[in-house]
């Protein structure tokens, strides 16, 4: 078996090294076709990130009227909590909302002199809410809503947001759907651009592969170096895509980072190198083997 | 023994190609097939490598009916007969010395086997200083001797030769022939297919006769090519 193996993966890498016109242009092919996968998964990390982005901007806030006791809150917040679709749940006191407020506008005389002629403080103490994403913010209301501590809300700014939320989760929603049909499609368009390359390939050696038939070979004979020639032209593109996709990657991220502030493909392509290495190694051998077994079918009758 | 039983063979459904054929070539006959092109002289021998199937009449080669063959058991029949072709039907991509070794491999031979009976089987056939050529970078001759070479190597019962002097001047064509007549010389069945008067003649030997997809005589010995 082992022996099998060795003389198998000899003559197909012998095939591969000897072929090399055709073997350039197969592997170069399939190098485009690793590009676009891989840009495929940078075009997903960028709409991931902007649709997070977006969504972490969403939030619903509750404002307590200021007969409230700071225990009620507690308690509507821990209520809160114990919804799993609830992401966090922040507690702003009325001292410390008057301590940010005056932060805030530190700058402004007018402001800072009018809540010094104030005898008491005019915010009120809130909860702030995340959920898990945009959809969910209907259902924290309804929870508010029915909540035994509804009288003490003042008001909840679900209502005022609401036209954000929805359009927000229009916008990510469509980012999401396109981004999967376009990737569906051009993965569709890679697989049969390498398929066609391949079968070319192999259509341009179907005399040996009849002579080897001839002579006296089983099909399995015949077709094992040409899958490891396919499996190689895999792995070879694999390698020449990262090469080219990391310094390409390297020079992007900085004007991403930019555009996108907290967003590194640099930071996130460098952390799963050996992820990202496994998986396009994966994908480039699949292809090429799957589409070396399918093309070489037809010349093996004979 | 290789029998022929009333065999018959159909092209796209009009053209008879073997017409009712009944032969029998014992063990370590040597055979020229010989007849104008179109006669049926290579799907005789196709038909012995499975690479056609007859629409009527059986093959059958020591006992073996061929049609109860499966597709995976062919490969062992071909491991059984060496053939050469007129254009050599050799590997391109691989060496003289590759091209020679790939008929053992797929018979299991070892490495060691093969390092060892490929240049003994060049040395017969005058290909040693060739080992390491490609096809390409080699004359007509050097080709038909390396097929024969490939054919010889894994010592089958029966070597097929379809036109193997087609493409080639006398002077190779006689080396061909030789070479043919030695192998046989062993107690190899030769069935030798060709339209070379000469040739025929030279060799002197069982000459069967082809037109129109029959046999039209068999001359069992010290035949000569008569049309």
């Amino acid at each position: 078996m082992k022996k099998a193996f060795i003389r198998v993966f000899n003559t197909g890498w012998t095939n591969f090294k000897r072929n090399s016109y055709l073997s350039f242009g197969t592997t170069g092919v399939m190098t485009l076709v690793m590009l676009l996968f891989a840009g495929l998964m940078a075009v997903n990390y960028i709409s991931d990130q902007i649709v997070v982005g977006l969504e972490d901007k969403v939030d619903v806030s509750v404002y307590f009227k200021n007969d409230a006791s700071e225990d009620q809150i507690l308690a509507v917040k821990s209520d809160l909590e114990s919804n799993p679709e609830i992401k966090t749940v922040g507690y702003t006191s009325r001292d410390r909302a008057l301590e940010e407020f005056k932060a805030l506008h530190a700058g402004q005389a007018i402001i800072q002199e009018s809540l010094n002629e104030l005898d008491f403080n005019p915010l009120q103490a809130s909860l702030n809410v995340k959920a898990d994403d945009t959809s969910k913010y209907a259902t924290v209301v309804e929870f508010l809503e029915a909540h035994k501590f509804r009288t003490l809300m003042d008001k909840i700014n679900f209502y005022e947001n609401e036209a954000v939320i929805n359009k927000v989760q229009d916008i990510t929603d469509t980012v999401k759907n396109w981004g999967l049909l376009a990737t569906f499609i051009l993965a569709i368009v890679a697989v049969l651009v390498t398929f066609n390359t391949i079968r070319l390939t192999i259509y341009n050696q179907r005399q040996e592969i009849e002579i080897m038939k001839l002579v006296g070979g089983s099909n399995w004979h015949v077709k094992a170096p040409y899958l490891i020639e396919g499996g190689l032209y895999g792995v070879f593109a694999t390698v020449l895509a990262v090469i080219i996709f990391y310094p390409l990657i390297w020079l992007i991220s900085p004007k991403m980072e930019v555009l996108m502030p907290g967003v590194s493909m640099i930071g996130y392509f460098g952390s799963n190198i050996i992820q990202f290495l496994a998986l396009l190694l994966f994908v480039g051998i699949a292809i090429g083997v799957v589409s070396s077994t399918v093309a070489i079918r037809k010349f093996l009758k004979v | 023994m290789i029998e022929y039983r009333d065999v018959s063979t159909i092209y796209d459904g009009d053209f008879m190609a073997l017409d009712h054929v009944n032969l029998e070539i014992k063990d370590g006959e040597f055979v020229s097939l010989v007849g104008p092109s179109g006669a049926g002289k290579s799907t005789l021998l196709r038909l012995l490598t499975k690479e056609l199937t007859p629409d009527t009449g059986k093959v059958i080669l020591d006992e073996l009916d061929l049609s109860t063959l499966t597709t995976a058991e062919v490969p062992f029949l071909r491991r059984k007969i060496g053939t050469v072709f007129q254009d050599f039907k050799l590997l391109s991509r691989k060496n003289t010395f590759e091209n020679v070794a790939f008929a053992l491999e797929v018979c299991g031979a070892e490495p060691d086997e093969i390092n060892e009976d490929v240049p003994k089987v060049l040395n017969i056939v005058g290909l040693t200083e060739k080992i390491n050529n490609f096809p390409h970078q080699m004359s007509g001759g050097e080709k038909q001797r390396l097929a024969i070479a490939r054919a010889l190597i894994h010592r089958p019962k029966i070597i097929l030769a379809d036109e193997p002097t087609g493409n080639l001047d006398l002077v190779n064509s006689y080396d061909v022939v030789k070479l043919l007549m030695k192998i046989n010389e062993f107690g190899t069945t030769v069935i030798l297919a060709t339209h070379n008067r000469e040739i025929v003649n030279y060799i002197g030997r069982r000459v069967i006769t082809m037109e129109r997809g029959r046999v039209v005589r068999d001359q069992m010995e010290q035949g000569k090519y008569i049309i």
